[in-house]
């Protein structure tokens, strides 16, 4: 065996040569164009909607209390925004949405580790957090009042069952997915089954988490407008699922799309600012984004 | 365990092996459905020794190597390890895609217990020795297949000298399970000779798997012919310094003896 003067410039030559090339950063004026090209669509659309809506308004088939205005509905948006009410109610629902959350991750991960884990514990509560991902956490609602009364308890209580099982099965799926390969590494590395998890599994299975997660979010979100909306009391606080029940008290349809816009809005908004860059940032650093 | 001193010595002997299997058994599942993978292996490396594993599919040269690696557990027989915790390059990679190539030398290191400092100062060495010095912040994506299997090595290495029972690298047990069979013939060359001018550098124990008889004989100290279903030992050749003429008239040998055992099952 004797190692050639020259094999170390092969050796060097083949890692240049196989290295996989890193796509270039673009100009300013390609990364604009293609922001434009991603952006322009979904404006068009949306103002489109926006006209057909004014033109179906303005033809006046349907009474004002069926179909608004457009205007109107914007004239509620300036008036929450002058007076202050747009930021409390954000506040009311969001700062639950986010402790709900919060509580939902506190007993998930727990939960789906020992799920993903331990093999009595999958077949046992397994199937019944899987069905209850299916169960619509709304028809928790009743059940909730009746157990805590009109309180947050019974809110928050929503919003786990809706979160919970979701994140749960996102964090199962995401560590039977982690190539077998790696456990196997870990373990003649010299890791025991804890380090296993912490140093192994957990890393890998972030990408079918973060997952789990952003549907969790979505559950805790719609779990949170559910329990507001039929959980109405004065001492609870005026939240957005309350701004929808006070408008369809009112018989008032301007009120309940202005209510149904911001709660969309906060739903996708999170999703965007929070998950979507989250996401992005851990496939990418794993070479697995394909998206641009 | 007990810590060996390793006497470098042309004919192998030493005073303790690294590693000794002695009537080592493999079976798979149980009654009529049971398969015989391994079948009374004798084998005995000694401390720095380069043993090739040489045997067509099937043969458990895979399974023996799980056995060492305290990945299975042998059916009957008893392996005796004089070394700490063997460590092994599997046939990929096997990176944690969520780290640099630092990072997954330095978690070999971490799970081993040592400290920052340590891991620090022996993971930039560790990936000077594979030639990877200047690529420690690149994640796995970003390298080549030849380059993530030399990454691999380097783990591999930082786990042999931290989980031995002593901090001499001589007492180290490596253990390659096909790791080149995946790589394009020139990037196979080249690493072939990086692991032979690497071996030499560190001077551990290696259990090197192989079907491939040149890769063996260019290799190894010693090629071991194992059997297919079970898998036994046939034969062995000490081919260490065995080079020009030589090294290609015992590649045909032990080409035709594989071949022969192959031809073996046939009738079956």
């Amino acid at each position: 065996m004797v190692v050639d003067a020259d094999d170390t410039g092969v050796g060097a030559g083949l890692d240049a040569l196989d290295t996989p090339q890193q796509q270039q950063r673009r100009s300013l004026g390609a990364r604009l164009r293609s922001f434009a090209a991603r952006a322009l669509p979904p404006v068009v659309a949306l103002a489109v909607g926006i006209a057909i809506w004014q033109v179906l308004w303005a033809a006046a088939i349907w009474p004002e209390y069926q179909l608004p205005s457009p205007l109107s509905v914007w004239d509620h948006v300036t008036e929450a925004f002058g007076d202050g009410s747009l930021l409390g109610w954000f506040w009311v629902s969001v700062h639950r949405a986010f402790i709900g959350f919060g509580i939902s991750l506190v007993v998930a991960v727990p939960l789906g580790l020992a799920i993903a884990n331990v093999p009595v514990v999958r077949r046992g509560v397994g199937p019944l957090v899987s069905g209850l991902q299916s169960l619509p956490s709304v028809a928790w609602v009743p059940a909730a009042i009746l157990w805590f009364g009109l309180t947050d308890a019974a809110i928050y209580f929503v919003v786990l069952l809706g979160a919970v099982p979701s994140i749960a099965n996102g964090l199962v799926s995401g560590i039977d997915q982690v190539p077998p390969i790696l456990p196997r590494v870990g373990k003649v590395l010299g890791a025991g089954r804890l380090a296993n998890v912490r140093h192994i599994l957990m890393p890998a299975a972030l990408p079918g988490f973060l997952g789990g997660l952003k549907q969790g979010w979505a559950f805790s979100w719609r779990s949170l407008m559910a329990a507001e909306l039929i959980a109405t009391s004065p001492q609870l606080g005026e939240g957005l699922g309350q701004v929808l029940h006070n408008g369809m008290s009112l018989s008032d349809q301007s009120l309940v799309f202005f209510a149904i816009l911001l709660i969309f809005l906060v739903g996708v908004g999170i999703e965007l600012a929070v998950f979507r860059p989250l996401e992005r940032a851990v496939l990418r650093a794993r070479g697995l984004a394909g998206l641009s | 365990m007990t810590a060996t001193v390793a006497i470098a010595s042309e004919t192998a002997v030493a005073t303790a092996p690294a590693v000794r299997l002695s009537g080592v058994g493999k079976t798979f599942g149980h009654g009529k459905a049971a398969v015989t993978a391994l079948d009374g292996v004798d084998l005995e490396v000694a401390p720095g020794e380069f043993v090739c594993l040489l045997g067509a599919s099937g043969c458990g040269k895979t399974t023996l190597l799980n056995l060492v690696a305290g990945l299975d557990r042998p059916s009957t027989g008893t392996i005796e390890l004089t070394t700490g915790r063997p460590a092994v390059v599997f046939q990929e990679p096997a990176l944690m895609p969520w780290l640099t190539a630092a990072g997954n030398v330095e978690l070999a290191l971490r799970l081993a217990g040592a400290s920052r400092a340590v891991r620090r100062a022996r993971t930039t060495e560790l990936l000077e020795l594979v030639r990877l010095g200047g690529v420690g912040g690149k994640r796995p994506h970003e390298l080549s297949g030849g380059m993530r299997q030399r990454v691999a090595l380097a783990r591999a290495l930082a786990s042999a000298t931290h989980g031995a029972a002593s901090s001499d690298v001589r007492d180290a047990l490596i253990l390659m399970d096909e790791p080149f069979s995946a790589l394009d013939a020139i990037t196979r060359d080249v690493l072939q000779a990086e692991l032979g001018r690497i071996w030499r550098a560190i001077g551990a124990a290696v259990v090197f798997v192989t079907h491939d008889v040149r890769e063996a004989v260019r290799l190894g100290q010693r090629v071991v012919l194992l059997s297919s279903r079970p898998g036994r030992v046939v034969e062995e050749w000490y081919v260490d310094g065995v080079t020009g003429l030589d090294e290609l008239a015992l590649v045909d040998r032990i080409n035709a003896r594989l071949r022969e055992v192959i031809s073996s099952h046939a009738t079956h």
